[in-house]
């Protein structure tokens, strides 16, 4: 991809996914977009302005609003790319790595680290869900968790919850069924419900 | 294949993975020449635990000594060798672009597959040329953002000073001068600006410039990594540099935060050799193999032509 001002880009490009990225990709990527270009973000320290930011963000999330939507990726998609050359053309860096490159060849390889905890709320997991347009029936048909135990999961009744050792691993699978990071949802789970807890 | 290891900020880790890397490379049956170009202070023998070497590149250039391989400190590792004094030809004061040209044909004379050059953290035309000449320049960042605006800093200056090359139109390159200051009164805040308007100007040096952007493929390594939080900032600044650069940043691996690390220097000890199994020693091993990879596949990596100030 050459240099393009970010009003240039297409959402794709934004978001750095392939054209036929899956929503599950679209969700992460955007995940990984929302850090990257935070405000407290190490990695644009120094080097954006903050309009710059803001743009960025502000495209971020209209990316990601389109392209998780169905109906609106398909009105987008017609409106931008006419042929399926172009679409080829349009493909953004992300599919065109080097390989060895992949996020992959970074893996965490078994060293032990303190990791940082981040809030992970029950209403954050429905929303991804509902965004990917996926049924809570769906999640509990692949999980094999209980339509009652996501629901409490989703509404944070932490009274009604299975106990910790039980949690931990619903969470692991739902996380897992949405593309998230398991070991981010779930230490975010547990940190906020023992937040709510001290209250 | 020549590769520079500089950017970043001194104490970010460049000698550390320098001298490492240089072993596993000839562990992997390379020929590697370690080449010290530190101007702030070149050290790579104590890396090594050798004493300060008696002979350097000037002596070759002097011609006190006739063979340029009269000149390289065998170590401890077989095939793997030590050429000091490279910093005295990229002297900020002095160099021209004979000189560092002489830098490189010195070093690829040599009888070795690679040479891995420790620019230290110098941010000089000189080091930064040297960076863009190379098959594959590397920058070292540690997840402190006092490193990475250094990083960056050194980033945006072989940037533009790359773009200055590729134009041939006076006026282009005075645009480009400009655009370095951010607080110019062009109007011009990034490359993106800055592109639109050289094509303005001279579409021709516009289209070279857009070209060059495409091939610049900087490497970066993490070091001193204590977190998944902190692998996840390489991936970041690869993202960033994207957007902000429109380059291709190549997220080559990250060195976890190891106390053996500082343990092996005070010991003046290269870590892999002396606790292989060790965090870090691992992630500089596997860093290592990528270079030696790209080794095989043997292609330049940022196709920069040296030229002139």
């Amino acid at each position: 991809m050459s240099l393009k001002g970010i009003k240039d880009q297409t959402y794709y490009e934004v978001l750095e996914v392939s054209r036929a990225a899956t929503p599950k990709e679209i969700q992460r990527a955007y995940e990984r977009a929302r850090e990257t270009f935070a405000v407290d973000s190490l990695a644009i320290y120094s080097l954006f302005s903050e309009a710059e930011v803001k743009e960025i963000q502000e495209a971020v999330e209209e990316a990601r609003r389109i392209l998780m939507d169905e109906e609106l990726r398909r009105s987008y998609d017609q409106a931008h790319f006419q042929t399926e050359t172009e679409a080829a053309t349009e493909a953004p860096s992300e599919t065109r790595e080097v390989p060895g490159e992949k996020k992959a060849s970074l893996a965490f390889s078994g060293l032990l680290f303190n990791t940082v905890r981040e809030a992970y709320r029950g209403k954050d997991l429905k929303e991804v869900r509902e965004r990917m347009g996926v049924e809570r029936e769906a999640i509990s048909k692949e999980t094999k968790i209980s339509m009652k135990v996501l629901e409490w999961i989703e509404e944070e009744a932490f009274e009604a919850l299975p106990p910790l050792v039980y949690l931990k691993g619903f969470l692991k699978s739902y996380a897992q069924s949405l593309g998230l990071d398991p070991q981010k949802v779930v230490e975010g789970y547990i940190h906020s419900m023992e937040e709510s807890r001290k209250k | 294949m020549i590769w520079t290891i500089g950017g970043g900020k001194g104490g970010s880790g460049k000698s550390f993975i320098t001298t490492n890397v240089g072993v596993c490379l000839s562990k992997l049956g390379l020929r590697v020449v370690l080449v010290d170009a530190d101007l702030g202070g070149a050290n790579l023998h104590t890396f090594l635990g050798i004493s300060p070497p008696a002979l350097s590149l000037s002596d070759f250039i002097k011609k006190r000594v006739a063979h340029l391989g009269e000149v390289l400190i065998p170590t401890a590792v077989p095939s793997l060798q030590l050429l000091t004094g490279a910093q005295d030809l990229l002297n900020a004061a002095d160099a021209k672009s004979a000189q560092k040209r002489r830098l490189v044909r010195s070093i690829q004379s040599l009888n070795s597959d690679t040479a891995l050059v420790d620019l230290g953290a110098g941010n000089s035309l000189s080091v930064l040329d040297f960076f863009l000449i190379s098959d594959g320049g590397i920058l070292v960042v540690t997840p402190e953002p006092t490193s990475i605006e250094n990083t960056y800093r050194f980033l945006k200056s072989a940037f533009y000073r790359r773009l200055r090359h590729s134009v041939s139109s006076s006026s282009v390159k005075a645009l480009i001068d400009g655009a370095m200051d951010r607080k110019n009164e062009m109007g011009i805040q990034n490359p993106s600006d800055l592109i639109r308007r050289a094509m303005g100007m001279d579409e021709e040096d516009g289209q070279r410039m857009a070209e060059e952007i495409e091939t610049f493929r900087p490497n970066l390594i993490l070091n001193q990594v204590r977190s998944k939080k902190d692998i996840e900032i390489g991936f970041s600044i690869r993202s960033a540099c994207q957007k902000y650069f429109g380059i291709h940043l190549h997220y080559l691996g990250y060195v976890a935060f190891d106390q053996e690390v500082s343990h092996s220097i005070r010991r003046r000890q290269p870590l892999v050799l002396e606790n292989p199994g060790s965090r870090a020693s691992q992630c500089v091993m596997e860093i290592a193999s990528k270079l030696a990879h790209s080794h095989k596949k043997s292609t330049p990596l940022q196709g920069y032509e040296p030229q002139g100030h």
